[in-house]
């Protein structure tokens, strides 16, 4: 039981980093990032590169590649999304399916389709700890843990507190009257878009210590938008319970279920959320009315 | 739009698909090179047209939903899928005919299509998207379960379909029963277009308070486009199992709904001409930048980097319709013919609004 | 001192033409300055061109598909035709707009927080430093309700949040869209008088740009008259309120009656277009 406990708790943290991802663009833009699972994937290889230039340096290539992940989004939204403005949404969305499409193809034909683990070129270990209990989990696993929590309350205090990120509030709700206020909205936009490039760079190395590396991750991304759905798209503090939800089911259909069946297990947890409540547990309900 | 100086002086002009000679003339050509297209043609051309086919049938489909009635499916490849294993699950217990099978995909889709339609009313736009997107996950999880259960692992074999005597096979007979088929869904989607509930479904599409403040019952038609496009999708399945031959999960892939969205967006959406356009350029871009690779015959290491290559090619593509030319292929169509219908007197175009 | 008509106007359109969709023509020739620490009134009825030359001003005709094809905008002396909003507003030309002011999911402290004033070199000496608390003391009725989420605000509170934060961003100039725009005649009277204080105290030049001719007046020093896209009447604010015209159909109080729109009486020379 504790153990089902601690593997929702380290699940749902990696999907929180995720969907935190999602809920930045979302909330800036309006458009929902479907290559964020690839933008994820696109960390754990910046990891690797990094780690391949200069090996057993853990603390400079995670912070080198986390840098690398957020400059990219930056520039992602600088090229692709930002010509997209005044774009039906919806086209816009189909953009980014594009752009993991193509990022995608780009790591592949970078580093091939081989599972790499970067967890030895860092000469790091991960070692299991057997928590109070009887749970075991890994030492990645109580980083992604530590990771999802600290880069929540991060978050929080930025948009609460600092006036940049009330600007980026600000210029999420209405983007013209940011730019009457002197809110360069799609410098701030850009912003968003690499705040979200971090957030996924910080679960994809994390996810390529902890279990494996391989260009085939973005999978994950799909699950995390139900987590995002299921929290509510417009709202950050929405996305923790929503992870604990999905997470939670997703153990539980692993354990008395079949593999199959918690492989979808997410999506139904996001057909049911549309059903009963399609703006989620802590959206508005307006939102529904802008798209 | 057409020239100047070109009136309808009757209602039966008005209601005649094929309109003036040039457009007769032109579909008679266009109906002659398919029929004697085998006789010269290699069979590998006549696969790429057939394929081209099946695929537009698909095209058609999802831009009745999407093009037409403005709901937005990410779930395409789901009903195809629905259909395929209907055709897969019929098979397996002994009702070979497709003359059984294909009624029976249109009527699974259509069921499924009123299973999806309904909780579909309450959502819009994004929100749609990701539930259709969630429901081809669960399509695909049953297929799964089902594809475990009955047949190998691996999937489903699927007999040539058999009418008495008659059995569809060989290339050129896939050619003429799939280039047909494609035929019939242009002919009903351009009709579909036509009827009331085309007219209810694209004045539901452009403005939804709108449509409703005429009398037009949204929810009703919103379903009815869901019931149409995928009892039509269906049927696409169910012959995309028939030509293949065989039925398996890993085929229809959340990539295999984005191939049919980029079909229609590439070739423009909301013209059934231009989900023909698309899914002729989706189901050949591949074979061209395989020639082009074969032209350029690289060493034998390049070869491993053709797949991830043709599929950044796809990404490309797609991204640079979206983002300069939102009309499509058959925008570039309409601007050509405009150029030509109205030189030498040409006028820089208005923009339109937004 | 030197004379009026030596200062450099803190804000001047000479002959800004825009057009619409590259067809339809909006505004046409329209030139009109605001001197420093005066308030200028442009008025008109709906559909005169008057917000199209606030957006042609404030960098917004983009998001329109119109255009700027002929004239130009001088801000402090200095041609800013078509920079984008948020560089003019850093320069110190600020925007009250319309509608859709005040940004309603942030509280009102929030809202005092979301913008960002300009950089040192552009905030001269012709810009006044306002701090916070300047701004409560202007608007007490905001230091109230800071910790409120700006949604909840009344019409009328919206409004002073909206012209509190346009005086945080530093404004040289102030443009104002419809002040009084679905407010109480005593509401519009608090803040015209507010508008004037501005003025007096701080220096603002403002722009106003109103439908509401009789309020807009009562402050104002200067006023032009706007119809079909065109200045058709300016005057120091006495020579306006004195004028038959501007009596009968900006502010009610003519003697013809039965006639309620200058569309009735007046009527243009029309250019004759042959292509």
């Amino acid at each position: 039981m504790t153990q089902v406990l601690a593997t929702t708790v380290v699940v749902a943290s990696l999907y929180a980093l995720l969907a935190a991802g999602y809920v930045l663009v979302y909330r800036a833009t309006r458009v929902l990032n479907l290559a964020q699972g690839d933008m994820m994937t696109l960390g754990g290889y910046f990891l690797f590169l990094v780690a391949t230039a200069a090996p057993g340096e853990p603390a400079r290539a995670i912070a080198g590649a986390a840098a690398l992940s957020a400059l990219a989004g930056f520039l992602i939204y600088r090229l692709l999304m930002r010509p997209m403005a005044g774009h039906p949404i919806f086209a816009a969305v189909l953009v980014t399916v594009t752009l993991g499409i193509l990022l995608r193809a780009a790591i592949v034909l970078v580093y091939t389709d081989r599972i790499r683990h970067p967890l030895g070129l860092l000469g790091l270990a991960n070692p299991a700890r057997p928590l109070i209990g009887g749970a075991v989990v890994s030492t990645f696993d109580l980083f992604t843990v530590g990771a999802a929590a600290a880069l929540f309350a991060a978050l929080f205090l930025f948009l609460r507190f600092s006036p940049l990120g009330i600007q980026m509030r600000a210029a999420g709700e209405k983007p013209l009257l940011a730019s009457q206020r002197g809110i360069n909205f799609h410098l701030v936009f850009a912003l968003s878009w690499a705040l979200a490039g971090f957030a996924g760079a910080l679960a994809g190395i994390l996810y390529a210590n902890n279990v494996r590396l391989d260009p085939s991750l973005g999978v994950l991304g799909l699950k995390a938008f139900a987590v995002a759905l299921v929290g509510g798209l417009d709202s950050l503090g929405g996305v923790v319970p929503g992870a604990l939800i999905v997470a939670l089911v997703e153990v539980l259909s692993v354990r008395y279920g079949d593999p199959l069946l918690a492989d979808v297990s997410p999506f139904l947890c996001l057909l049911a959320m549309l059903l009963v409540r399609p703006w989620g547990l802590y959206g508005t309900k307006e939102e529904l009315e802008r798209v | 739009m057409r020239g100047g100086g070109y009136f309808k002086t009757t209602y039966a002009a008005d209601l005649a698909l094929v309109d003036t000679r040039l457009r007769r003339r032109a579909l008679a050509a266009l109906v002659f090179l398919l029929l004697v297209l085998p006789r010269v043609a290699s069979p590998f051309i006549l696969d790429l047209v057939a394929q081209t086919a099946l695929a537009a049938v698909g095209a058609l489909a999802l831009n009745v939903l999407t093009g037409l009635a403005g709901q937005i499916s990410l779930g395409h490849a789901g009903f195809i899928a629905a259909g395929a294993f209907t055709t897969g699950l019929l098979v397996e217990n002994g009702l070979r005919s497709p003359l059984i099978a294909l009624p029976a995909a249109a009527v699974v889709g259509a069921a499924l299509g009123i299973v999806v339609g309904i909780p579909a009313l309450r959502l819009k736009g994004l929100y749609l998207a990701l539930g259709t997107l969630a429901l081809h996950h669960v399509v695909l999880y049953a297929c799964a379960e089902f594809q475990n259960h009955w047949g190998a692992n691996t999937g489903v074999s699927v007999p040539p379909p058999a009418l008495g005597p008659w059995v569809l096979k060989g290339v050129v007979a896939w050619y003429y029963a799939l280039t047909l088929a494609a035929a019939l869904t242009l002919a009903l989607s351009v009709n579909l277009r036509r009827s009331r509930a085309g007219r209810a479904w694209m004045a539901i599409r452009d403005r939804e308070i709108a449509a409703e403040s005429v009398g037009i019952d949204v929810a009703r038609y919103k379903v009815l486009a869901f019931v149409w496009s995928s009892a039509i999708t269906a049927v696409a399945g169910a012959l995309f199992a028939y030509h293949r031959a065989f039925v398996s999960v890993e085929a229809f892939g959340f990539f295999l709904a984005v191939e049919y969205i980029a079909m229609i967006i590439i070739g423009g959406l909301g013209s059934a001409l231009g989900a023909v356009l698309g899914a002729a350029f989706v189901t050949l871009l591949p074979h061209v930048l395989d020639a082009m690779v074969a032209g350029l015959r690289l060493a034998g290491g390049a070869a491993y980097y053709l797949f991830p290559l043709k599929f950044g090619a796809f990404g490309l593509l797609m991204a640079v319709f979206l983002l300069f030319e939102p009309q499509g292929l058959v925008g570039i169509w309409r601007r050509v013919r405009n150029w030509f219908a109205l030189w030498p007197l040409r006028y820089r175009p208005l923009r339109s609004a937004s | 001192m030197t004379s009026f008509f030596e200062l450099t106007p803190s804000l001047e359109l000479e002959n800004l033409e825009v057009v619409y969709h590259h067809v339809a023509t909006a505004i046409q020739g329209v030139s009109l300055r605001v001197m420093p620490g005066s308030i200028v009134t442009l008025l008109g009825t709906n559909g005169a061109g008057k917000t199209t030359t606030l957006r042609a001003i404030s960098g917004f005709l983009g998001a329109d598909n119109a255009q700027i094809v002929g004239g130009r905008v001088l801000f402090l002396g200095q041609p800013v035709t078509g920079r984008r909003p948020h560089e003019l507003v850093r320069r110190g030309l600020v925007l009250v707009p319309e509608r859709d002011k005040v940004f309603e999911t942030l509280t009102v402290q929030e809202n005092l927080r979301a913008l960002v004033p300009g950089w040192r070199a552009w905030r001269g000496a012709d810009r006044p430093r306002i701090r916070l608390d300047q701004v409560f003391e202007y608007f007490p009725l905001l230091a109230d309700r800071r910790r409120q989420l700006a949604g909840y605000l009344s019409g009328g509170e919206r409004q002073m949040l909206a012209l509190a934060t346009a005086l945080l961003c530093r404004p040289a100039v102030l443009l104002v869209d419809e002040l009084s725009l679905g407010l109480a005649p005593a509401v519009i009277e608090r803040l015209m008088i507010l508008v004037a204080r501005l003025r007096d105290e701080l220096g603002l030049a403002v722009l106003l740009v109103e439908q509401n001719a009789g309020a807009a007046l009562a402050v104002a020093d200067y006023g032009y008259v706007m119809e079909h896209g065109r200045i058709v009447y300016d005057g120091p604010r006495d020579r306006l309120l004195a004028h038959a015209d501007v009596r009968e159909f900006y502010l009610g109080v003519g003697h013809r009656a039965g006639r309620k729109s200058y569309t009735d009486v007046k009527q243009y020379r029309r250019r004759r277009r042959w292509f």
